[in-house]
């Protein structure tokens, strides 16, 4: 198969994605008042309704419904004046009424957009000329989002004795439904997805975004955030749509991102071959990295649609719909625009400080403790130093960014410094002096090391003098070693060359 | 000694709380008349014996204790078997579910419980209330206690037949096209069929869950509205999204006068095709009687209600396959023994627990609700539904009531219509109400001319003007002298109170 960048020289991709969202911050089901748990005892959480027992009916949980409109505010959505749910019909176990509660044509929110910035080498995959505007290299991909709509989740089974787990073969079934009834929100974009960076920087961009509403633990892994993706391919400059297949087991952003590159590459090695893709699902081997057929669509499946008679419509009032929008925060494009309007950080620091909302909020707690000008620093900090660390203090973190703002500790001595602090509420500060690590700026008392480097590094002198500059970096190394690590590097630096050049 | 026949609720919870006899008094009474007369009417699925005998304990002990007593304590209730009781199997008069444990209690049974009922037991039925004969129960008929060769009505048939005979002063039912109001009519007892969310749903099994709606059945309007007054005490219920806070005093007003006030008739439908002459005459007959009693008799017309068997033939077995498809032998009900795959497991437990009836509905909705026919039919249904309300609407706001038979016909002998389509056709008279979730209520009138056996007027009115309706039921009651009749052939059979 062609490498991914080849192909997409000769044909365009077009990618939708359904991301499948879990409201796990809520305290109780969709429909009934089970407690929202997965790791409780199978079937502990449950009650006649969510059980599909006679009689049982469902009564709607109004917070789940605040939570899709600020998905749905945070997404640039049209928050629907009314909709309602719709019962979606088939036989399956996982399933405990035999239908799924879900809505129909209209849901609460539609006709939104994300925009995604690409940069890197992700910015290479789309060579067209759809890129909108370009910042620092980078660009924007307006991705529209079709509609987010409430339904449901089925119970988990568990299949023994069959192969891989999958019914067929079984010797038998096990069904736990706890999580039966979960609230279950269905993103669903347009196909305006181009390349497999956009749909992995598009997931990310949503569960940072989900994540910052606090409506979702969004973890892909335990299957919180669940994604499936549509993906066709068109020669390039054509407009109609190819036949697409639709991938599934995307748990992870790599696999996202590796299982459309694979499919963009053997629908292309198809085509140019005069084959036809076949519409099917296919599932995603990340061990083997490569796609496989789950099954062929031939027909669509007849899910007898229609209105859910035990719900009456929902008519969203004005004050409803601007009481949720008071409860959306700030969310990562305009937090990332402001830490770098107020503290000049890099774009693309301020970013990814701003994409997660614990380490937003943390990195704002400590600017306070730090002086304006060593922001920057902190982001740095926060960035690169704090996720090593298990439990590092507010005060800890502070402490090391001025430290590191004023030049006293390089990098890897504050690294050695936080090892011997994390989880002991000990002061980087301290421990620093205690080891006399702290970097001098004691200008005389450096000189005399300088002084004993250039005595010993004749050779390395005459090169400079010669012409050789660079050599001044070897000799900086030189004075590091014989302070034991505890002068400044750059006072270090200034010294040679005042001694050197005069 | 009195005989439990001649009592009223009201008169049942007064006796009670003057000390002439205790409530376990009237519940052994109760279970006398039940051992006496039910074997002949078929009437009950289960006799709930031990539950009657402590909740009627539970009311002496109150009463020894001073408290002062519920509206209902210790009047004899019994329960169509589509309805939740803890402690009792629900069975719906259905294979699928001969064994299924009630899992919690229905709020509408919970809630005549909480006035004071006595639990007696659970009633035959339709199976999963399809049909208007109580012939398509799985498990026997039942018969009407006026000619016991005849049907007693349907769905709510074991409903009507305990409390025409005398076997339970009050029993609850359930109304999706009729289900009340038919059975009432053709047994000889009042049935209402309240304002659709005036009373829970929650813990009735579903049928057609925008249809549906439980009801009190009893030998007089008062006792009705006292079970009404029980049903809506609370107000509205959490558990069902489409229930409605209808708490209030519906004997408040109940022998107002209705001197001045304005009944509708409808011409067209007194000469419809099928209906039995005595019927017509005894309702144009009720007419005049309404109309001595001082209120104004206006011609009204419902110009789409040809239209509401079709629009009902459509929407309820849409609902009905929706709602019955949870029941597939995977967590509880029938289960088809040594099957090989769950498909299997599903499709045999569904062929074999659901009988001929339950079948063709949820294949009638099954059809209507595919895709490129759902909108040929069920959209167009949601159509008719719509004009339907607007009909009933533009006639409410000429009359507060409007006059009808609830039954073409007295009560058929047992398998003398056969064909489905002839059953379907019965129920012109009452499914246009559940379409537009009106409320309606059947009172006896008379014997009829030829047959001899009973007939109900039926009154419908507006949507939750449930009390007003029943002030038009009482009127009438009060002119026709039909109230408190328990069927000859059982009256006076057991039930004495010692």
């Amino acid at each position: 198969m062609r490498k991914l960048s080849e192909v997409l020289h000769d044909w365009e991709a077009v990618i939708g994605l359904e991301v499948h969202t879990e409201l796990t911050t809520l305290e109780t089901k969709m429909f009934c008042g089970c407690r929202l748990s997965h790791d409780d005892p199978p079937n502990t959480n449950v009650c006649p309704i969510c059980l599909g027992m006679p009689g049982a009916l469902p009564v709607p949980n109004r917070k789940a419904i605040e939570y899709i409109v600020m998905a749905g505010i945070a997404t640039n959505c049209e928050v629907m004046r009314r909709s309602m749910f719709y019962r979606k019909h088939y036989f399956y176990p996982d399933m405990a009424k035999n239908f799924q509660t879900t809505q129909g044509p209209v849901a609460f929110v539609m006709h939104g957009h994300l925009d995604l910035e690409i940069a890197g080498d992700g910015a290479k995959e789309r060579p067209d000329g759809t890129i909108e505007k370009a910042i620092d290299g980078s660009y924007v991909a307006p991705i529209r989002i079709l509609r987010i709509h409430m339904e449901e989740d089925a119970a988990k089974m568990v299949h023994v004795g069959g192969a891989e787990g999958r019914i067929g073969g079984a010797s038998e079934s096990l069904i736990d439904y706890n999580r039966c009834g979960t609230p279950l929100i269905e993103l669903v974009t347009e196909p305006d997805l181009r390349t497999p960076e956009e749909a992995r920087r598009f997931m990310e961009k949503l569960r940072q975004t989900f994540l910052t509403l606090g409506i979702s633990d969004c973890s892909l892994e335990k299957g919180s955030m669940r994604c499936d993706g549509n993906v066709s391919l068109r020669r390039r400059g054509e407009s109609g749509l190819g036949t697409k297949t639709e991938l599934k087991n995307l748990n992870s952003f790599k696999s996202l991102h590796d299982a459309l590159a694979y499919e963009i590459c053997r629908q292309a090695e198809v085509l140019e071959a005069g084959g036809t893709v076949l519409q099917e699902t296919r599932h995603w081997e990340p061990s083997r990295k490569r796609t496989v057929v789950m099954r062929v669509k031939e027909t669509n499946d007849d899910y007898r649609f229609f209105p859910d008679p035990d719900l009456a419509p929902f008519d969203l009032s004005d004050e409803f719909i601007e009481r949720c929008r008071a409860r959306v925060p700030e969310l990562p494009d305009t937090k990332r625009d402001r830490y770098v309007a107020t503290w000049g950080l890099k774009r693309s620091d301020a970013a990814k400080l701003a994409g997660d909302p614990a380490v937003a909020r943390r990195f704002e707690d400590a600017s306070h403790g730090v002086k304006p000008q060593a922001v920057p620093m902190l982001a740095n900090v926060m960035l690169n130093l704090v996720p090593a660390y298990k439990a590092l203090t507010l005060l800890q973190i502070t402490s090391i960014t001025e430290l590191l703002a004023a030049d006293a500790l390089s990098f890897s001595q504050a690294r050695k410094v936080l090892e011997a602090v994390d989880g002991t509420g000990k002061m980087p500060l301290a421990v620093a002096r205690d080891w006399g690590m702290l970097q001098s700026n004691d200008t005389e008392a450096l000189a005399a090391v300088v002084d004993e480097v250039l005595g010993r590094c004749e050779a390395q002198v005459q090169q400079y003098r010669d012409g050789n500059k660079k050599v001044v970096g070897f000799l900086v190394g030189q004075c590091m070693k014989a302070s034991k690590g505890a002068g400044n590097p750059k006072v270090f630096n200034q010294l040679l060359v005042q001694k050197l050049e005069g | 000694m009195t005989s439990l026949d001649t009592l009223t609720a009201r008169q049942i919870a007064a006796g009670i709380a003057a000390g002439d006899f205790t409530a376990t008094e009237v519940a052994h009474a109760a279970l006398d008349a039940i051992s006496a007369r039910d074997a002949s009417t078929q009437a009950f699925l289960q006799v709930s014996e031990n539950l009657a005998l402590e909740a009627a304990a539970k009311t002496d002990a109150a009463r020894a204790a001073g408290e002062s007593l519920p509206p209902l304590a210790g009047v004899p209730v019994a329960f169509k078997d589509n309805m939740n009781l803890l402690g009792t199997r629900t069975t719906c008069a259905s294979r699928m579910l001969e064994t299924y444990e009630s899992a919690y209690t229905a709020t509408c049974v919970q809630r005549m419980l909480d006035a004071g009922a006595t639990p007696l037991g659970k009633l035959n039925m339709d199976e999963f209330a399809f049909g208007s004969t109580t012939d398509s129960s799985a498990f026997h008929p039942t018969n009407n206690p006026w000619d016991i060769t005849r049907v007693p009505g349907g769905s709510s048939g074991g409903s009507a037949a305990a409390v025409a005979s005398g076997q339970v002063t009050l029993a609850l039912g359930s109304d999706t096209g009729g289900s009340i109001r038919q059975p009432a009519s053709l047994c000889g007892v009042v049935g209402m069929k309240p304002s659709y969310g005036a009373v829970s749903r929650y813990g009735v099994v579903a049928f057609g869950s925008s249809l549906d709606q439980a009801g009190p059945l009893g030998r007089s309007v008062e006792d009705v509205a006292l079970a009404m007054n029980a049903l809506t005490a609370g107000g509205r219920d959490r558990l069902d999204a489409t229930s409605q806070n209808c708490a209030q005093d519906h004997l408040a007003h109940l022998e107002d006068p209705i001197e001045g006030r304005a009944v509708g008739i409808i011409p067209a439908l007194l000469e419809a095709e099928g209906l039995a002459s005595e019927v017509r005459t005894a309702i144009l007959d009720a007419a005049d009687k309404l109309a001595s009693a001082g209120a104004h008799i206006v011609e009204v017309d419902l110009p789409n209600m040809a239209s509401s068997i079709a629009a009902y033939y459509v929407l309820a077995p849409c609902e009905a396959f929706s709602n019955l498809a949870r029941f597939d032998g995977v967590r509880y009900g029938y289960q088809e023994p040594r099957c090989t795959t769950l498909a299997e497991q599903s499709s045999l437990s569904r062929a074999h627990g659901f009988g001929p009836e339950a079948k063709r509905r949820q294949m009638l909705g099954a059809y209507l609700l595919s895709s490129g026919v759902y909108e040929k039919y069920y959209l167009a249904a949601q159509k008719v539904r719509t004009l339907i309300t607007a009909d009933y609407q533009r006639a409410f706001a000429q009359v507060d009531a409007i006059l009808m038979p609830a039954s073409p016909t007295v009560a058929w002998e047992h398998g003398a219509i056969s064909d489905p389509a002839a059953l379907y056709l019965a129920d012109v008279f009452t499914i246009s109400n559940n379409i537009a979730g009106n409320c309606g209520i059947s009172v006896p009138v008379c014997l009829g001319a030829d047959s001899g056996l009973p007939i109900g007027a039926q009154l419908q009115g507006p949507a939750f003007a449930d009390a007003q309706l029943l002030t038009f039921a009482r009127a009438l009651e009060r002119a026709c002298h039909m109230e408190g009749i328990v069927a000859p052939a059982f009256a006076g059979k057991g039930g004495e109170l010692a």
